[in-house]
């Protein structure tokens, strides 16, 4: 496998590095006995000098024993011939070149600029956001970011269990909740009232129900139902049949669902664009570029309106609906909408119509032995 | 030598970095791993757009330093103002430490080095210096590039503020950014990357697979990328792309509508998912309302469609 192969490079690497040290700390150590050597012999000249004559041969020899060169040859060698394998497997395991999928069209530079620096900020980073304006001299909305600042305060907040910000978010936005169905806001109130409630103060507890649970009163009854009962147990919750109220909360969730609902209000989608459109590329790309060995001249793809072949994404890509009769292989639309036929298949109008050649005679569903006139089959409005 | 050693464990420790990052990636949607993922993408862009200071920060507050080659694109960075101060020796010099690779690759990125030096001379009017320059350096390129030679050479001819269209280009200022593009070229090139940035490639396979004719009516979803401007925009020579299949999003939870949450009927012919309309039944106690056109009518109306 790849980190086998690569394993063994990075062993050969070390092999061979450690040798050379070796080698040339050998080298070192054999000069500096000869250099010592040399100067035990002192200065007297002649006698010196035979016996200098026959220190530095010994060197040559020992030196040649070595090999050195030779050595670190063969070691450079090894480690050589590992990377060059190393670097066929990759070749052979990855793709090499993913831009053979890109179309040659400009992307405008401050259009993409904008993108990422909204980007930044959505994903908490302000001052690397700021920073990236700064170096790519580009604008991004102000609005976005005081938007984005103000969530991470109150999602910042809910995870260090402050429930504080959150809550007087809710209550600001109440009404907006409500409509989109949310809890939250009562979530975080019951949150308050058990802690009131831990602390044995009964009348306390009362009075914040009264103000703030009674809203919730008629939507979530039988929560309310319970949590005013539990007033009767405050102090001591443990021992009353709402123990439910004492699990420790799940900030982090809670958190989430908040910046959720955040986004939803503000018009936001709950996760980033850009997250969103690189994550469907990654999915994408690897087919891309199968075609593109397949499309004879790259030429096709610049000038085609539509895309040939199906790029079929995972579930959370799926933003609009479509229909697509089985049967011709259309899209559906308000002059050819689906049509429910009475065995429960569906098929486009104009296939109906087709099918049943007259409007009086009954025709065939195509998946099953069902027949059926045209004008029982009813229209569709996804 | 243990400067190369210490060279070589750096690289060593930056691939294991990365072999070990695509062996945990999982099969599903792993929003961690995406999340870096979008941070390396984003790091090599702003390399590449020489917005260095950005891009060190951001790699370091994701960690991901061993994931992106910064020092690397730091090396071109030093080559590509020097040229920008119209400087050729450290170019020449990366020519030459690179020597091999490039003339495997058949570059001519050290000849268009020369070719501008030799222009910079002429506009200085040191013609004999020119000259003995083109002699040593632009003749060796001769058997190669000869009518780019001939073309340059002329114009020794010429006055810098010629009107010539054909010389008065070699005068321009512009050729140094040319310089720098070329040299850029050569330089992803050389360390096996991509032309264009990540991003680009990435963006622009998401948007063809996300761009449908839905996205530009009125009441397109805030989920999906391409309601918002910047996005479209970029989308716009992009095709769009292409279903084969029904997809039913439903219009209340939306969701899709498929085998496990199969789409029903009301007596009106606006369709919902089974999720969604029991729900609602369960809330109701057995009524139905359209949230489109407000009808009322019973669960045990509805009927069940098959869309396949």
């Amino acid at each position: 496998t790849l980190k086998d192969e690569f394993d063994h490079v990075v062993k050969k690497q070390k092999l061979a590095s450690s040798r050379t040290i070796d080698l040339v700390n050998q080298i070192e150590k054999e000069i500096e006995q000869a250099i010592g050597a040399i100067q035990e012999n002192g200065t007297d000249r002649d006698a010196a000098s035979n016996l200098n004559h026959e220190i530095l041969t010994n060197l040559k020899n020992t030196l040649k024993e070595l090999v050195p060169v030779k050595q670190l040859e063969s070691c450079q060698k090894e480690m050589n011939t590992a990377l060059g394998k190393w670097v066929k497997t990759t070749e052979k395991f990855f793709i090499n070149d993913i831009s053979k999928a890109y179309k040659n069209v400009d992307m405008e530079p401050h259009v993409l600029n904008e993108i990422i620096a909204n980007h930044l900020y959505r994903e908490a980073l302000f001052d690397i956001g700021d920073n990236f304006l700064g170096e790519a001299s580009c604008l991004a909305s102000i609005k976005l970011k005081q938007l984005f600042q103000e969530m991470y305060e109150i999602f910042g907040a809910l995870r260090t269990e402050k429930s504080e910000p959150a809550l007087s978010w809710a209550m600001k936005n109440h009404d907006a909740l409500l409509q989109n169905d949310s809890c939250l806001e009562l979530k975080l109130h019951q949150l308050q009232f058990v802690e009131i409630l831990k602390q044995g103060k009964r009348d306390e507890a009362l009075q914040y129900a009264r103000t703030y649970l009674a809203p919730f009163a008629t939507i979530h009854k039988d929560v309310i139902q319970k949590l005013i009962a539990s007033i009767l147990w405050a102090g001591r919750l443990d021992q009353s049949p709402y123990t439910e109220f004492l699990v420790p909360t799940n900030w982090e969730k809670l958190a989430e669902e908040f910046a959720q609902q955040f986004c939803n209000l503000k018009g936001q989608s709950s996760t980033g664009p850009m997250g969103m459109t690189v994550a469907a590329g990654a999915e994408v790309l690897p087919i891309l570029l199968k075609l593109m060995t397949v499309l004879t001249a790259k030429r096709e793809w610049h000038s085609m309106k539509e895309f040939p072949f199906p790029l079929d994404l995972r579930r959370d890509f799926q933003f609009h609906s479509v229909f697509i009769c089985p049967v011709l292989r259309e899209q559906g639309s308000d002059d050819n909408p689906p049509m429910l036929l009475p065995c429960g298949h569906v098929l486009s109008k104009q296939s109906t119509v087709k099918l049943s050649k007259s409007s009086s005679r009954s025709f065939k569903c195509p998946y099953c032995p069902f027949e059926a006139l045209a004008s029982e089959c009813k229209r569709l409005y996804i | 030598m243990e400067e190369g050693a210490r060279a070589e464990e750096l690289q060593v420790q930056r691939c294991r970095a990365r072999l070990d990052r695509l062996a945990a990636a999982s099969a599903g949607d792993d929003a961690e791993w995406e999340d870096i993922r979008l941070k390396r993408i984003l790091v090599d862009y702003m390399l590449r757009m020489s917005y260095y200071d950005t891009a060190t920060k951001l790699a370091e507050t994701s960690g991901i330093q061993d994931l992106v080659d910064i020092d690397v694109f730091l090396d071109a960075k030093r080559v590509i103002d020097s040229l920008r101060n119209k400087e050729i020796a450290p170019a020449l010099a990366w020519c030459a430490e690179n020597k091999s690779r490039l003339k495997k690759s058949k570059s001519k990125l050290e000849f268009l080095l020369r070719l501008q030096e030799f222009v910079e001379l002429v506009k200085a009017k040191n013609f004999l210096q020119a000259i003995s320059y083109a002699r040593k350096y632009l003749a060796p390129w001769g058997s190669t590039h000869m009518k780019e030679l001939q073309r340059v050479t002329a114009t020794l001819v010429f006055r810098s503020s010629t009107n010539c269209a054909q010389y008065k280009v070699l005068f321009e200022q512009n050729q140094w950014d040319s310089l720098v593009d070329q040299f850029k070229q050569e330089f992803y090139k050389l360390y096996g990357m991509t032309l264009e940035p990540l991003l680009n490639i990435y963006l622009q396979a998401g948007l063809t697979a996300l761009k449908t004719p839905f996205c530009f009516e009125g009441n397109c979803p805030k989920e999906d990328p391409l309601s918002l401007d910047g996005f479209r925009k970029l989308a716009e020579p992009l095709p769009f792309s292409k279903q084969h299949h029904s997809k039913l999003v439903c219009h209340i939870t939306k969701e899709l509508m498929d085998t496990e949450n199969p789409p029903l009927v009301l007596p009106n012919g606006y369709v919902y998912s089974t999720k969604a309309l029991d729900e609602m039944a369960k809330k109701n106690g057995g009524k139905i309302i359209c949230p489109r056109t407000g009808e009322e009518c019973n669960y045990t109306e509805l009927v069940k469609a098959y869309i396949s």
